[in-house]
């Protein structure tokens, strides 16, 4: 399970509205206590995609290096990764699936017209075949 | 003996150690060491021809391995290597 505080739910719901219509991406920094994952920070990341964005995303590696240097100077630990999916559900795609890594939660945000509508949270496995669903709260 | 940085899941792999310190004089050579130190780790980082898996940069400090010497890349004592993933995605023209 992933719990998402307050505080980075918000950032990540404005970072996605502001962004619309193209996707938007960034990282979410925090803790596991038990079987709970719980995010503290969500860290903006740019969307690196050449090309149109309202349908891709990419992460720069060195982008992702700086968010887990981050996580480790403030004692956290980088634990997921969240995108938007303007005017389009909050599903694990195939392009999401064929690009993903099995290490982190991947929390996908429906933003429909602008707002936020929607959001779900996967775990992709290995063979980038499949990408069940992880339970999420906000 | 380069410090190797583990990314938060695969630190059940690693005793729960966030970086851990192994030999080698290659980039390559650490990252033996490490997957022989910590076996459950192999899967995770190479397929199973050996190769890393395509999801998996290697970094050496700040700069891709790619794009300096790949595996035969020196790594001295006082070098960080950290494991970074490729992440990308998206839906087919934005609709369902």
């Amino acid at each position: 399970m992933i719990r998402i505080e307050a505080e980075p739910w918000a950032a990540m719901v404005a970072h996605a509205r502001a962004s619309y219509p193209n996707e938007c991406c960034g990282a979410m920094l925090g803790a596991t206590e038990g079987d709970t994952k719980i995010v503290r920070q969500a860290i903006s990341l740019q969307n690196a995609f050449q090309g149109a964005q309202a349908a891709r995303y990419e992460l720069r590696p060195d982008d992702l290096l700086a968010a887990d240097k981050a996580a480790r100077e403030r004692h956290m630990d980088l634990i997921g990764i969240y995108h938007s999916h303007p005017d389009c559900d909050a599903y694990f795609s195939a392009t999401d699936l064929q690009n993903s890594c099995p290490w982190y939660s991947f929390v996908v945000l429906s933003i429909q017209k602008g707002e936020f509508h929607h959001a779900n949270c996967f775990l992709p496995n290995f063979d980038q075949t499949e990408a069940p669903k992880e339970e999420l709260i906000y | 003996m380069a410090k190797i940085l583990i990314p938060t899941p695969l630190r059940q792999f690693t005793a729960k150690q966030n970086s851990v310190t192994v030999p080698g004089a290659t980039v390559g050579e650490v990252l033996t060491a490490l997957t022989t130190e910590y076996p459950d780790l192999r899967k995770q980082i190479f397929n199973d021809e050996g190769k890393l898996r395509s999801f998996v940069n290697v970094y050496l400090n700040d700069e891709d391995i790619r794009y300096l010497g790949k595996d035969a890349t020196p790594a001295a004592d006082t070098d960080t290597l950290s494991l970074v993933p490729s992440i990308a995605g998206g839906t087919p023209g934005g609709t369902n």
